[in-house]
Order: C-alpha cells, then sequence, then structure tokens
C-alpha cells in the first residue's frame, strides 16, 4: 500500500439507470504529491467519476482504489483519508459555522483542533451565524475547512472556487499548492483551464464519459490555439500567415487579419507581422472548449 | 465518534420542534383528560354512543367499552385513534426527513464521504427517530399518570404503561418502515405515502375485521391489530407488542441493508 498510487481507476464505467454513459473504461492514475487538474465542459463525467471514488455511486463496470484501497470493498479506510469538497457544499442550515464543524469533527472521530483553528482563521470564515445567513461564498469556505481540517492525504475537489471571490481563490490555491509540497495528493475537478492551470502539476482531459488526453499543464497551453487578431495600418495579404507551422487564417478583411495559432508559433506570427505597420494586435486564449475540439480533432486524425 | 454523530444530530437538530410537539400532545391529553368528570356524570351519552351503527363503533373503538368508565373513556378519546395518529405523523415525518429528505436536500453527499458506514448511519439515525417517540410518548404517560386520580380517572398503571408502550411501538413500526423506504429508493414523497398507506390500511382492517369477514384473514398485516384496540380497557399483550417490535427491527435492518445497495442521488 505504502508504493500505491494516490488515486486510481481501471477500466471504470458507469451507466446509469436511464442508459446514459456517464463514464466509459476510464484510466487515470494520479501519483502521490501531485496536483492533477481534472477538466471537462459541464456533464463530462467529472462528478460521476469522484462519487464513484466517494463509493456514493457504483461503477458498472471497473475499480478505483484511493492510497490502495478499494473504493468498494474498502470504502471506509479509503475515506478514512480523504478530504472532499463539493462545489455546492450542501451544510445544515440550521447549524452555525462552528456546530457544523465541531459535528463535522465527530463524524470524522477528531481532526486537528490547531489546524482547523488556522483554516478558520486563513479563510475568515464566519462561525457564528446560521449557515442559512450565509453567502454561498462563505458556506464554500466552511467547506474548505472541512475538507483540509484532518490533514488528509488526498483530497478530492469538485469544481471548488464557484461562488469564492478572487482574494479568497488565490488563497485556495496557495492551500491546494502548499498540500502538494507537503507531499499531499490533490485531485481538482474543473470546468475551466484558467482555474487550474496555476495549480495543477498535469492535467486529464474528459469528455462524453472518455478521458481523451492527460498532459502536462505546460505542453497542454502550448497546444492551446490562440485567437490572434492583427490590425495593420493597410491592407495586407494574409497568405504569408497562412504557410506558417500550425498557423490557420481565420478571415481577413482589409487591413484586419484574423488567426488561430498555438503558443508555438506565436514568435513566427508577429515575426511575420511586424514586416507591415501594426495599429494593434489581440491575441486571447481559445476556451477549453476549443483545446477540445483541437484534442478531438488530433484523436480523429490519429486513428 | 463516527456514525453516532448522526443520531447527536437528529436529536439535537429535532430537539426544538419535539419540544412543541410533547407540549402540544401533553395540553391536548390533559384538556380530554379534564373533561371527563363532566361526562362521567351522564350515563345517557353513552346510551347515545352505544346506538352508533356498528360498524363506526367498530372503526373507532366505542364498541365494548364503557365511556363513563375512565378507561373507556381516554380509550375512546385518546388511545383508539388520536394518539396513534399523533404518534405516527411524528415518526413518518421525522423517518422520512432524516434520510430520504436530506438526500433530496442534497445534505447527505458530504457526511457520507467521511469514513462512515452508511448502514451505521441510517441505524443511527433510526435511533434518533426511536428518541423523538420515545420523548412524546413518555411525555403522554407522565401526563396521564398525574392527571388520572385529580380527574377521577382511575387508569390501572399497568395497563397505561402497555397502551403507551403500544403506542410507541406503532410509531416505530411507521417511523422505520420509512426509513426503510426511503433506503431502498431515493425520494421522501414515497418515504411518507408508503408507510402513511400501511397506517391508514392497518387502521381499517384493524377496526373493520370483525364486521366485514373477507377482511379477516388479512388482520395480520395490520399493525393496529397486533397492538389491540382500547388498551386501557383491555390491557395489551405483551407477545404481540413483541411482534411489531420484531416488525419494526425488520423494517429498520432492511432500510441498514437497502442504502448499501444503491447509488446516492444528488439534486
Amino acid at each position: 500500500m505504502a508504493d500505491a498510487p494516490a488515486i486510481e481507476t481501471r477500466g471504470l464505467s458507469k451507466t446509469y439507470s436511464n442508459g446514459v454513459e456517464a463514464l466509459v473504461d476510464l484510466d487515470l492514475r494520479v501519483e502521490r504529491g501531485e496536483v492533477l487538474g481534472y477538466l471537462g465542459p459541464n456533464g463530462a463525467g467529472k462528478s460521476t467519476t469522484i462519487r464513484c471514488l466517494l463509493d456514493q455511486i457504483r461503477p458498472t463496470a471497473g475499480s478505483g482504489s484511493i492510497l490502495g484501497f478499494d473504493t468498494r470493498t474498502q470504502s471506509v479506510e479509503a475515506r478514512r483519508h480523504l478530504g472532499y469538497l463539493p462545489g455546492d457544499a450542501r451544510l445544515a442550515d440550521k447549524l452555525t459555522g462552528r456546530e457544523q464543524l465541531d459535528s463535522f469533527a465527530r463524524l470524522r472521530g477528531g481532526v486537528d483542533d490547531a489546524l482547523r483553528r488556522e483554516l478558520e482563521q486563513r479563510f475568515d470564515c464566519v462561525l457564528d451565524r446560521p449557515i442559512r445567513e450565509l453567502s454561498k461564498g462563505n458556506r464554500q469556505k466552511l467547506g474548505i475547512v472541512q475538507a483540509f481540517m484532518h490533514r488528509p492525504e488526498v483530497l478530492i475537489l469538485d469544481e471548488p472556487t464557484g461562488g469564492l471571490d478572487p482574494l479568497v481563490q488565490n488563497e485556495f490555491r496557495a492551500l491546494a499548492r502548499e498540500t502538494a509540497a507537503d507531499e499531499r495528493t490533490v485531485f481538482l475537478s474543473s470546468h475551466s483551464l484558467d482555474e487550474v492551470q496555476h495549480i495543477a502539476d498535469r492535467v486529464g482531459i474528459i469528455r462524453g464519459g472518455r478521458l481523451i488526453d492527460v498532459d502536462s499543464v505546460d505542453s497542454l497551453r502550448e497546444r492551446a490555439l490562440r485567437h490572434v487578431t492583427i490590425h495593420f495600418a493597410e491592407p495586407v495579404d494574409a497568405t504569408a500567415f497562412a504557410s506558417l507551422d500550425g498557423v490557420r487564417v481565420e478571415g481577413s478583411e482589409g487591413p484586419i487579419v484574423r488567426l488561430q495559432a498555438p503558443e508555438t508559433a506565436m514568435d513566427a506570427v508577429v515575426k511575420t507581422a511586424a514586416r507591415h505597420r501594426i495599429v494593434d494586435l489581440v491575441s486571447q486564449p481559445a476556451d477549453l472548449e476549443e483545446i477540445f475540439l483541437e484534442l478531438y480533432r488530433e484523436t480523429d486524425g490519429g486513428d | 465518534m463516527g456514525a453516532t454523530e448522526f443520531l447527536t444530530r437528529e436529536l439535537r437538530d429535532r430537539a426544538r420542534a419535539l419540544v412543541f410537539w410533547c407540549v402540544g400532545g401533553a395540553a391536548y391529553v390533559a384538556m380530554i383528560a379534564s373533561i371527563f368528570p363532566s361526562i362521567e356524570g351522564s350515563p345517557q351519552l353513552d346510551q347515545l354512543v352505544q346506538d352508533y351503527p356498528e360498524a363506526l363503533k367498530s372503526l373507532f373503538g366505542i364498541g365494548g367499552v364503557n365511556l363513563t368508565t375512565g378507561a373507556g373513556y381516554i380509550d375512546t378519546e385518546l388511545f383508539n385513534i388520536i394518539l396513534p395518529l399523533l404518534v405516527i405523523v411524528l415518526a413518518i415525518g421525522s423517518g422520512s426527513r432524516t434520510l430520504a429528505g436530506e438526500e433530496e436536500a442534497g445534505r447527505l453527499e458530504l457526511p457520507f464521504s467521511y469514513p462512515v458506514r452508511r448502514r451505521d448511519s441510517v441505524v443511527a439515525k433510526g435511533l434518533g427517530v426511536a428518541g423523538e417517540i420515545a420523548a412524546l410518548c413518555l411525555a403522554i404517560f407522565l401526563v396521564l399518570a398525574v392527571l388520572s386520580p385529580i380527574f377521577g380517572l382511575n387508569l390501572p398503571m399497568g395497563h397505561l404503561a402497555g397502551a403507551v408502550m403500544g403506542l410507541a411501538l406503532l410509531g416505530l413500526l411507521h417511523g422505520w418502515l420509512s426509513l426503510g423506504v426511503g433506503a431502498a429508493r431515493p425520494g421522501r414523497g414515497l418515504a411518507i405515502a408508503i408507510p402513511a398507506g400501511f397506517a391508514a390500511l392497518g387502521y381499517l382492517i384493524g377496526g373493520l375485521h370483525e364486521l366485514a369477514g373477507w377482511l379477516d384473514p388479512f388482520r395480520f398485516i395490520s399493525s393496529f391489530w397486533w397492538v389491540g384496540q382500547s388498551p386501557l380497557t383491555n390491557g395489551v399483550e405483551l407477545a404481540r407488542l413483541l411482534v411489531v417490535l420484531a416488525a419494526s427491527v425488520v423494517a429498520l435492518g432492511a432500510a441498514a441493508v437497502l442504502i448499501e445497495r444503491r447509488d446516492l442521488q444528488v439534486p
């Protein structure tokens, strides 16, 4: 068990009773001390994966393990080493934040009280008001504390930063990085590459219940296409750009040229553009959906 | 620690509501008891009631009891319908809320990610529901025990204890049945409807099986038949109460098994 990966799934599949294939033959391995971003659009199967790992739903085929503990047959042992934070933590509305955390601590069978207080202060938690009076962000902060307060070996965080203001999001990212530096593991699901790219070492991309790709953040970013719009002082011929490696011309009207280019081609794009007088140049990162499409194209091409 | 937290939680969360249930129930019982002295002196009321149609008398448990005795009066006014209704409503309400209701509200997801077995959680919740029923029944018992001599009800204490025990078991069976339904399938609606339907059916069969012969073979499925009508007048049979207890334990056991066998729902 000592050398078992933090999280591993083998052929994990889930078909719901209504016939929806939420997860198809998922093989995933998350190493200890790693932050893995688990990316996919809504409904891709991210939460289904997580809920299988938590033994809240049962896979129709395949298996999973946390620190070597089978998520079905040794689920309680697996969950002992686990902290979980759902995207929209539903807490006991009538309790105050403190009472809720007390309750979770007892349910856990004891937590690190000093760590709990440190986290409460770090996230500036509202502890003395009933949870029903708290904003979504303040509830989520309580959710963060309960997930981390027993110093778990593995953290599973399902779209954790929804509702948090940017300052708290930064604090949360710092906490996730510290956790990984402490040789513990963070599994972070999100639909936004932005949310994970500064924390994660690797990114797994899931779509339609299938794991499309697992890659380092850096190489993913290199492959991600940018939308580049260049406004020249006078009309130019766009064919010079089309011949650059990986670059596609989306359109050109008079002095304006619109391109798609991977990060690796940006240098060539700028140098080609610099032969003319430039009024403006805008480069926007492609959103995740486009990266998926790009990955799909690659996958199809490879088959 | 661990799963017992679900028991603690259930009792603490419900403490406030439970005080209202107990105070309200006790107040109603006290009011009914306080009217007895004016009934006692009017035997014509008993005569009037005895002229009711048989089916009505049978259904409301008025046949075979004497309204002008304390035991017969309290049986008719409280133990034959009102108190079972009160306790069963509390039991089904709590039994369906604590599992199916919490699941529907998405509030099981986080606690069930803790290192606690689902079946232990459900048993702890079941014990919480039992605690609520016990509190209400204890309040009813105490009020009647104290007021019996004051209003001249002269209730036999052994019968009163048995009657309240029967009441508590009716609650327990339906509360744990509700938990069992919630464990088998997600959704609070069914967890209310099935035990409520079972209670209504049981009540009708228990009240009418002697009159309508075709119902007689079905009397065994009536929890009311097992507990027995007019318990203050007739007493209760311990062996038959044990049957109801056993059925309740089976329902809770089924809940513990069934909750392990399905996917949890999230809203």
